[in-house]
C-alpha cells in the first residue's frame, strides 16, 4: 500500500551549517517525487530523515497523516536504495534479496517464492545463486532494487541510484523506475542531481538550494513558470536576461530591452524588476517579415558545433549574452562571427521570472 | 623475471627468508640429531631421542597448559576488544579515538616485567582487591587463588595483550561501509541482528588476526606465568630455558619444531576460513 509522505516544517542543522530550513512538502500516496537540487543542498538529509536514519532538528515527518518523527529506521515501511547501493558483500544475490524477509521472520518456502518473483520483476531470475560482487554496475543496481522491493514498501527512496553507471545504462534503469514504479504502486521519491532523470520520470518534483525548496511542482511547471532565476537555470535555462523593465499591455508582457520593445504575449505579470530566462531553442533568425515587437539587434559573437545543432553566442546591444540553438540546416544563413544579426522570438522564448537575488547572466 | 614488481619484491623476500625460514630449517634439521654427552654438543646423526624426551617429565603437558592459557587469553580479548573497538570505531570523534588508542598502548611503554609485577599488588593476599573484598565484608579471609594461579596468569596475559587484538579489529571495522549497516536497518534488522548478520560476518578477518596475535605471543610469554604463577605453573619458553640450560639441544628444538607446527597449522585453517588474507587488500569477496 503507499503511503503519503508529509514533511511539515522541518529544519535540521549540523552546528552552524543548516542543510534544511523550514521545509514543507507534501506527497501524494503511489506518487513518484523527485528531489533536484545542487551537491549540499539538502537532498540526501532530507530522503535520511523519511528514511529514519537521522531526526529533524525541529519540524515533524508524517506517514499518511501519522507523526513517525521518533520512529526508527528498522521499524518504518520505507525502504532505501542507496547511493553506494550498499549489497551486502558475504551474501549471494537471493540472500541479499531475502536479508529483509528473513528479518521479518517470513518462512523460508514464502520467502523463496518471494525472493524469485522479484529477482524476476527486475529481469535477474536465475541469479539468486550468484556472487553480488562480481555483477556487472546495472546488475547490482538491480540488486539493490530487489532487495527494497521485495519488502512490498509503502515509500520506496532512492538517493542517486543512477550516479557512476554509464549513459546508456542510465537510461535503461531510468525506464526501470518508471516501469517499476507502476507496477509496484508505492510512493516513489528519487533524489538526483539530473535535470533529465527528474523531468522524464517525476510525477512532480522539488528543486532545493541551500537547504530550503525553491519550487514544487509538475515537471512542465519548472519551465512555464519558474518560480526565480535558479530554478530557471537549474532546468537548463542557462541564460537569464535582465531587462530595463518590464511593463504590461493588456493580456501580454511587453520588455524594454537594450533599448527595444520585445512583446511577450500571453506571458504571466511578474512585476516590473523581472527577470527574463532564455529557451535558447527558440531563437531564430529574423526574415523580413518579423512581427513588429518580436525580434531583438545583436552581435554574433561565436559558434559550437553540438551535433544536432549550432549554439550561437550572442551578445544584445546592452552587453548582456544569451545563446541560440539553431539546427544544422539552418545554420549556414547566419552571418560570421563578429557581425550584426536579428534574432526572432517565438512564444516562450523569453519567460519572466520573478527575482530572486541572484545576479542575472553571470558567464556561466 | 618480466615483472618490476617481483623484482622490487625480491630483496625484501630474501630478507625475510634469511631471518624467518632460515632459522626455521635449522631447529627442523637439529631436532633429529643425536645429543652427545661427551661434547655437550649434537652430532649430525638421525634419532627421534629429542621427540621422545618431549613425552617425558611432564612436557607435554606443560605445551598443552601453555597453548590452554593462551588459547584462553586470545579468546578473552577477544571479547573485550571488539566493544572496545567498536567504541573506538563507531562512537567516538576523531580526536577521542585517536586519545582512546594511545590510552591502549601507553602501558607497553613500561617493561613486561613492572606491568607484571604490579599485578602482584592488586591481586596479592593485601592487594587492592581483597582489600575491597574485605571492606565491603563480601569475604572475611583474603582469596588465596587471586595470586599465583592460573586466573592470575591469565588476567596478567589479557591485560598484556590486549592492544594487540584491538587494532586489527578496528582496522577490519574501517573497511565495513557505514552504508550496509544502515542497509540492514532498512531492512528491518535491529541493532542485535545488524550485528550478528552483517557486522560480525564482515569483520571475522580482524577477530581471527586479533586471536592470533594475542595467541601467538601469550604462547611465547614466559613473564606472566613467572610472576604470578603457582609454583609449579610453567610456560613452553620457560620449559625450553630449563632444557637449554642444561644443554639438552635436540630436546629443546623437538619441542620448538612442535610447537611451531601446531601454530602453523592454525595460521593455515583460520586463512582457510576466516580469509585473513583479505584484511590486507581492497575489499572484495
Ligand atoms: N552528518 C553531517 N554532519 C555535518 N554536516 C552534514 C552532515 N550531513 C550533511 N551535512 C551538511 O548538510 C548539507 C547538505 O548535505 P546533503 O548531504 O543533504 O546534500 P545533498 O543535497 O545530498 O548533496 P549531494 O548532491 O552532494 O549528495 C551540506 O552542507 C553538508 O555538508
Ligand atoms: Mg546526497
Amino acid at each position: 500500500m503507499a503511503i503519503a509522505i508529509g514533511i511539515d516544517n522541518v529544519t535540521r542543522t549540523f552546528g552552524t551549517v543548516k542543510a534544511l530550513e523550514r521545509v514543507g512538502i507534501k506527497i501524494g500516496a503511489g506518487e513518484f517525487f523527485t528531489l533536484l537540487g545542487s551537491s549540499g543542498s539538502g537532498k540526501s538529509t532530507l530522503l535520511k530523515l523519511i528514511g529514519g536514519f537521522d531526526r529533524p532538528t525541529t519540524g515533524r515527518v508524517l506517514f499518511d497523516g501519522q507523526d513517525v518523527t521518533d520512529m526508527p529506521a528498522n521499524r518504518r515501511p520505507s525502504n532505501t536504495v542507496f547511493q553506494d547501493l550498499a549489497l551486502f558483500p558475504h551474501m549471494t544475490v537471493g540472500e541479499n534479496v531475502a536479508y529483509g524477509l528473513k528479518v521479518k521472520g517470513v518462512a523460508a518456502s514464502e520467502r523463496k517464492k518471494r525472493v524469485d518473483s522479484t529477482l524476476a520483476l527486475v529481469d535477474l531470475a536465475g541469479f539468486a545463486e550468484r556472487n553480488v560482487n562480481v555483477l556487472s554496475g546495472g546488475q547490482r543496481q538491480r540488486v539493490a532494487l530487489a532487495r527494497a522491493l521485495v519488502m512490498e514498501p509503502g515509500i520506496l527512496l532512492l538517493d542517486e541510484p543512477l550516479t557512476g553507471l554509464d549513459e546508456r545504462l542510465r537510461q535503461q534503469m531510468r525506464d526501470e523506475f518508471g516501469r517499476l514504479h507502476q507496477r509496484t504502486g508505492s510512493t516513489f521519491v528519487l533524489v538526483t542531481h539530473n535535470q533529465d532523470e527528474a523531468l522524464s520520470l517525476s510525477d512532480r518534483m522539488a528543486i532545493m538550494h541551500k537547504g530550503r525548496i525553491e519550487q514544487v511542482g509538475r515537471p512542465a511547471d519548472f519551465f512555464a513558470n519558474p518560480a526565480n532565476d535558479f530554478v530557471a537555470r537549474f532546468v537548463g535555462m542557462e541564460r537569464v536576461l535582465k531587462p530595463e523593465r518590464l511593463e504590461r499591455s493588456g493580456g501580454d508582457t511587453v520588455a524594454i530591452i537594450a533599448g527595444e520593445r520585445l512583446v511577450l504575449p500571453g506571458a504571466r505579470d511578474v512585476g516590473e524588476m523581472g527577470l527574463l530566462a532564455v529557451r535558447p531553442d527558440r531563437i531564430s533568425l529574423a526574415n523580413g517579415h518579423a512581427a513588429p515587437g518580436s525580434s531583438l539587434r545583436a552581435t554574433v559573437a561565436g559558434r559550437q558545433f553540438r551535433g544536432r545543432f549550432f549554439d550561437f553566442y550572442l551578445e544584445l546591444g546592452d552587453g548582456q549574452k544569451l545563446d541560440a540553438e539553431i539546427p544544422v540546416e539552418f545554420a549556414d544563413a547566419w552571418p560570421e562571427p563578429g557581425n550584426p544579426v536579428r534574432l526572432e522570438f517565438a512564444g516562450g522564448a523569453l519567460v519572466p521570472v520573478p527575482a530572486s537575488g541572484t545576479a542575472p547572466n553571470r558567464d556561466t | 623475471m618480466k615483472s618490476p614488481g617481483l623484482l622490487l619484491a625480491l630483496p625484501t623476500a630474501l630478507i625475510v627468508l634469511l631471518l624467518g625460514f632460515v632459522p626455521l630449517i635449522v631447529i627442523l634439521v637439529w631436532s633429529f640429531w643425536t645429543w652427545d654427552p661427551a661434547t655437550y654438543w649434537i652430532r649430525p646423526e638421525f634419532s627421534l631421542a629429542g621427540y621422545a624426551a618431549i613425552l617425558e617429565a611432564g612436557r607435554w603437558s606443560v605445551i598443552v597448559g601453555s597453548l590452554g592459557k593462551a588459547f584462553l587469553t586470545a579468546a578473552i580479548c577477544v571479547v573485550i576488544g571488539y566493544p572496545a573497538a567498536m567504541a573506538v570505531h563507531f562512537l567516538a570523534s576523531r580526536r577521542t579515538a585517536l586519545l582512546l588508542m594511545a590510552l591502549f598502548t601507553i602501558p607497553f611503554f613500561t617493561s613486561y616485567m613492572i606491568r607484571a609485577f604490579s599485578w602482584r599488588l592488586v591481586l596479592g593476599r593485601n592487594g587492592l582487591i581483597n582489600g575491597w573484598l574485605m571492606d565491603l565484608g563480601i569475604v572475611d579471609q583474603p582469596l588465596d587463588w587471586l595470586l599465583f594461579s592460573n586466573f592470575a596468569v591469565n588476567v596478567g596475559l589479557v591485560a598484556s595483550y590486549l592492544p594487540f587484538v584491538i587494532f586489527p579489529l578496528i582496522l577490519s571495522m574501517q573497511r565495513v561501509e557505514p552504508s550496509l549497516l544502515a542497509a540492514s536497518q532498512d531492512l528491518g534488522a535491529s541493532f542485535w541482528r545488524t550485528f550478528r548478520s552483517v557486522l560480525l560476518p564482515l569483520t571475522q578477518a580482524g577477530i581471527f588476526a586479533g586471536f592470533l596475535f594475542v595467541f601467538v605471543m601469550a604462547a611465547g610469554s614466559a613473564t606472566e606465568v613467572q610472576m604470578l604463577g603457582g609454583a609449579a605453573a610453567s610456560m613452553i619458553s620457560v620449559m625450553i630455558n630449563d632444557v637449554m640450560r642444561v644443554v639438552n639441544f635436540p630436546l629443546a628444538f623437538a619441542i620448538s619444531t612442535v610447537v611451531l607446527i601446531i601454530l602453523f597449522g592454525l595460521i593455515f585453517i583460520g586463512n582457510r576460513l576466516f580469509k585473513l588474507t583479505r584484511l590486507f587488500e581492497g575489499f572484495t569477496w
